[in-house]
């Protein structure tokens, strides 16, 4: 075996040193999860445990000024998540955004309503907080599912409909002509072949929208003032509350809650990573 | 009014979006410029604007907006596309390892990324101020300092964007065919001049997406700023967003706020409007004209 | 009843005309192909045909029933695509049957009519794969399946042959020829390849740039080309197309130019002209006894049973088929002759064939 050149070496660490960018902060979080109480607090800080300590999953942590402060208590919060983001992935992509990208990729094909769409992708969330805010107050909806659900609708479906429209224009014209010749209604070709075809595409953008309502914070923020089952407050709340609180002594429980809540959306990531390159890619690389 | 059958299938199928559009576009856009144009007492009047022109938390606000956004942006990009390029360059057999390592603040929330730079961040228990003690330096105040704020925050937000560039531009790469390549060898360029005139006009298009797409998700950033410093110290890591969210929600000026989204709206859709230049929308609707 | 007339179809796509007044009656039961070259408009035709694309002007009958604005469905028509186009997702059989439950027949009689036609077809081991499980023969025959299990009135195809190889292609044509003939349904089948349409046709269609060049059985196609670009098109080797004068020396008329002179016989022309004398390969021989022309051999394919062998006399280049073997050499001098009842004359520059003789029209 060769000896490896000069710039196969750089390569090699300067990979390594990227890695280690990319993971020391999961790895310092994670180990601060498994220091209880003090320990968070010495000096010098602790970088590899002698000891894990499960105990701020588990249980409250050293000031107990909120009963739900560990990982576990985090569960109301969960549930709040969970229910918002099937239910807006559910609708903005099988109800709205599927039927709408098929229509503007073989019927409607208008260049300005898809440059429409693509300028409702990239509309900032915060433009919008005080009229939904208003809009949902009205409809007496404030911190309650339908009221998150509604207004998260409003951002997963232009960029479902986006990514869709990538995948329908893949189906080859000649299989729905074949349908249609067969006897086909437009309605049955959309549903009995079209949107089978791009089943990668829906799954693509059914996890996008589901990992990007996970994570939302802004209109959780607003929109929502207590938990299950009074409430409607999400997870990404839930881990601000330590830090609102009382940034200095909830630290372990704060730490336990980040790594907790990660899990997810990473098991989610690993699971589908195939489907997320070719989702996120889209468009934005040929062939 | 008898519409071709087209449009007819086309308008069923697109209904769905157009009720949602109705109401939660053209209402809210509505309803925002009602309040904008409104005091609080509730009169019609301008009087938000010429107050935003008056501004000195505004002018700082945008100050801070423009570094954010080209600090985060350029520094989000290079190290996205360095890392694409070194892994690219790469034929050892980690590279799945690499690559799996590299997608994970992909997969982590936006906000427990704050979290976790404010652990790391911190002057007292932190670990980037434990090893900057042990070079014998003094040890910084990343969120206490008006300096250093911001670009604690530019970091933070590159941690957590430039695992996107990486994934547009490796994919790019990887469509490069191998044989541009071997031609580049045989024609005895060295690796340098290969990647200069090979490579690289060959994803010149996939950078310009990437670079579009990153500075999409830069302008909407607000996550961070709550989590990490709240706006602060002073005002600091102030941005656009985030000023309109603490005007509209802690000092209840909702007026004021929809003003300054309006204002915000409005650089968006400067920008979108360049974006829209350089892309195909007309590819991508599979929309040709006349025959093929 | 499935005939199929069009009357003076015209297709545009914005400014660009694809098709332009074509007239053509396709008899029940015939197997009628469009042959052109790629742009000639057969596909839109076809297409135009199947309901596939709206018409600028003109009518399409099928069974004396004006189809103009009606849907495909409403035509009871039935097409397989170069692609097969056939269903990814669905099994061979539901590929199959997708036509037949749209229309709401019993479980049963669908079931039936698959198994029938899927057995016509030789298929009925396949039912249970998908698409992409089985070769590209099996899946056209399974597009030709979904195509005839609703027993259509017109049956169209585009180009279906094109994706096989060689052979496949060769029992293809046969296999399809024989399938139309049993089930007895009016065909119209799309090819730019002229030995498939000679093969397969009771009658053809010949369409250049958007225009109708001729119509004709095949014999007839082969034997009295209308036009040079028929008489080039049809045949392989091609027809040898060489331009010079016609004129009257004595009683007999002569073909004149540069290179050559050609005795003619009797001809019926006005006068003096410019023409475009065409002659097929295998109506020239080796000249006996000092007959014909001087000619030198630039190259020779054997072909088993035949030899193609290229000439030049003077500055224009022939072809000429010999039975079996031949002795010549490349470079080497000759003398070819040509069968006078082989000649056939078009004008020039219009390049529409003209009278020649009393024996041809």
């Amino acid at each position: 075996m060769r000896r490896p050149s000069a710039m196969a070496v750089t390569v090699l660490v300067l990979l390594a040193l990227v890695c280690l960018f990319y993971l020391f902060p999961v790895y310092w979080t994670l180990i601060t999860s498994f220091k209880f109480g003090n320990e968070i607090f010495t000096y010098p800080p602790v970088i590899f445990p002698f000891s894990i300590d499960l105990a701020n999953f588990f249980q409250p942590s050293t000031v107990a000024h909120a009963t739900s402060q560990t990982a576990i208590g985090s569960l109301p919060w969960l549930i709040d998540s969970t229910v918002v983001a099937i239910v807006t992935t559910l609708v903005s992509t099988f109800l709205i955004a599927a039927p709408a990208a098929y229509s503007l990729v073989r019927f409607i094909r208008n260049v300005w309503l898809g440059r429409l769409i693509l300028f409702m992708t990239m509309i900032p969330e915060v433009v919008f907080m005080v009229p939904f805010f208003l809009l949902v107050g009205e409809v007496n909806l404030l911190n309650s599912w339908w009221g998150l659900a509604l207004v998260y609708v409003s951002f997963a479906a232009p960029f479902a409909t986006w990514l869709m429209m990538g995948f329908f224009n893949e189906v080859p014209k000649t299989v729905e002509e074949a349908a249609e010749i067969d006897g086909l209604s437009p309605y049955q070709i959309f549903y009995r072949i079209s949107l089978r075809l791009v089943t990668p595409g829906l799954i693509a953008a059914l996890i996008l929208c589901f990992i990007s309502c996970w994570n939302e914070l802004l209109y959780a923020l607003i929109l929502t003032y207590s938990p299950y089952p009074t409430g409607a407050e999400t997870v990404p709340l839930f881990i601000t509350s330590f830090l609102i609180t009382d940034k200095s002594f909830a630290w372990g429980g704060l730490a336990a809650a980040g790594i907790f809540t990660m899990l997810p959306t990473i098991i989610m990531g690993i699971f589908a990573q195939r489907y997320l390159a070719r989702g996120l890619t889209l468009g934005a690389v040929k062939g | 009014m008898r519409l071709s059958r087209t449009l007819q299938v086309g308008l069923v199928l697109a209904l769905p979006i157009i009720v949602y559009f109705a109401i939660f576009f053209v209402y809210p856009l509505a309803l925002l410029f009602k309040e904008a144009f409104t005091t609080p007492a509730g009169v019609l009047a301008l009087t938000n604007f010429q107050k935003m022109l008056a501004d000195p938390v505004l002018l700082t606000t945008l100050q801070n907006t423009f570094f954010y956004f080209a600090g985060s942006l350029g520094l989000e990009f290079a190290v996205g596309f360095g890392v694409a390029i070194l892994l690219y360059n790469y034929l050892g057999k980690f590279r799945t390892l690499f690559r799996t390592v590299i997608f994970i603040p992909l997969m982590v929330s936006p906000v427990v990324i704050g979290l976790m730079w404010v652990l790391l961040l911190d002057s007292q228990y932190g670990p980037i101020d434990y090893f900057i003690r042990l070079l014998g330096l003094q040890p910084l105040n990343f969120l206490g300092s008006l300096s250093l704020a911001l670009p604690s925050i530019i970091v933070a937000n590159a941690w957590e964007y430039s695992p996107f560039v990486f994934l547009i531009i490796y994919a790019g790469l990887q469509t490069v065919p191998q044989q541009l390549h071997e031609a580049a060898a045989v024609d005895g360029m060295s690796r340098f001049q290969a990647f200069r005139y090979v490579t690289f006009p060959s994803i010149r298009g996939v950078m310009l997406v990437a670079f579009l797409l990153d500075a999409i998700g830069v302008l909407k950033g607000f996550d961070l700023i709550y989590v990490i410093t709240s706006g602060g110290p002073g005002y600091s890591t102030y941005i656009l967003s985030f000023y309109a969210y603490k005007e509209a929600f802690v000092y209840f000026q909702t007026n004021y706020a929809a003003a300054l989204s309006l204002l915000f709206l409005a650089i968006i859709a400067a920008f979108v409007a360049i974006v829209l230049k350089f892309t195909p929308v007309e590819e991508y609707l599979g929309i040709r004209r006349g025959k093929e | 009843m499935s005939e199929v007339v069009i009357e003076n179809l015209t297709k545009k796509f914005g400014n660009k005309t694809v098709l332009d007044g074509i007239d053509l009656k396709i008899d029940a039961r015939e197997y009628f192909v469009l042959l052109g070259p790629s742009g000639s408009g057969k596909t839109t035709l076809l297409r135009l045909i199947a309901g596939l694309e709206d018409i600028t002007s003109g009518s399409i009958f099928m069974g004396g029933r004006k189809v103009n604005d009606l849907s495909p469905r409403e035509r009871n028509i039935a097409m397989v695509f170069q692609n097969y186009a056939l269903y990814p997702h669905y099994s061979v059989y539901d590929n199959i049957s997708l036509p037949l439950r749209v229309r709401h027949l019993s479980a049963a009689t669908v079931r039936e009519k698959v198994k029938e036609i899927a057995e016509t077809l030789h298929i009925q081991d396949l039912l249970e794969k998908k698409p992409k499980q089985i070769s590209g023969g099996e899946q056209q025959r399974v597009a030709l399946a979904r195509a005839l299990v609703r027993d259509p009135s017109v049956f169209l195809l585009d180009e279906p042959l094109s994706n096989l190889d060689a052979k496949l292609r060769v029992e293809a044509r046969a296999f399809l020829k024989r399938l139309q003939k049993e089930l007895g349904i009016t065909t119209i089948f799309v090819t730019h390849d002229q030995a498939e349409a000679t093969t397969m046709a009771t009658k053809i269609a010949v369409l250049n740039k958007g225009t109708i060049a001729q119509v004709d059985d095949p014999y007839q196609l082969y034997t009295m080309p209308n036009d040079v670009f028929t008489a080039g098109f049809v045949g392989s080797p091609g027809m040898n197309l060489v331009r010079g004068t016609a004129k009257k020396v004595g009683t007999e008329w002569q073909f004149n130019n540069d290179d050559m002179a050609v005795d003619l016989g009797g001809a019926n022309l006005d006068g003096e002209r410019q023409v475009i004398m065409g002659i097929r390969p295998e109506h020239i021989r080796l000249g006996k006894d000092g007959e014909g022309l001087e000619c030198t051999v630039s190259n020779i394919e054997p072909l088993g049973s035949i030899t193609l062998v290229t000439v030049n006399v003077g500055k224009t280049s022939l072809v000429v088929q010999l039975s079996g073997k031949t002795d010549l050499e490349s470079g080497s001098p000759a003398r070819f002759a040509f069968d006078t009842d082989g000649i056939i004359l078009f004008g020039d520059p219009d390049g529409k064939r003209l009278r020649l003789t009393q024996g041809q029209a």
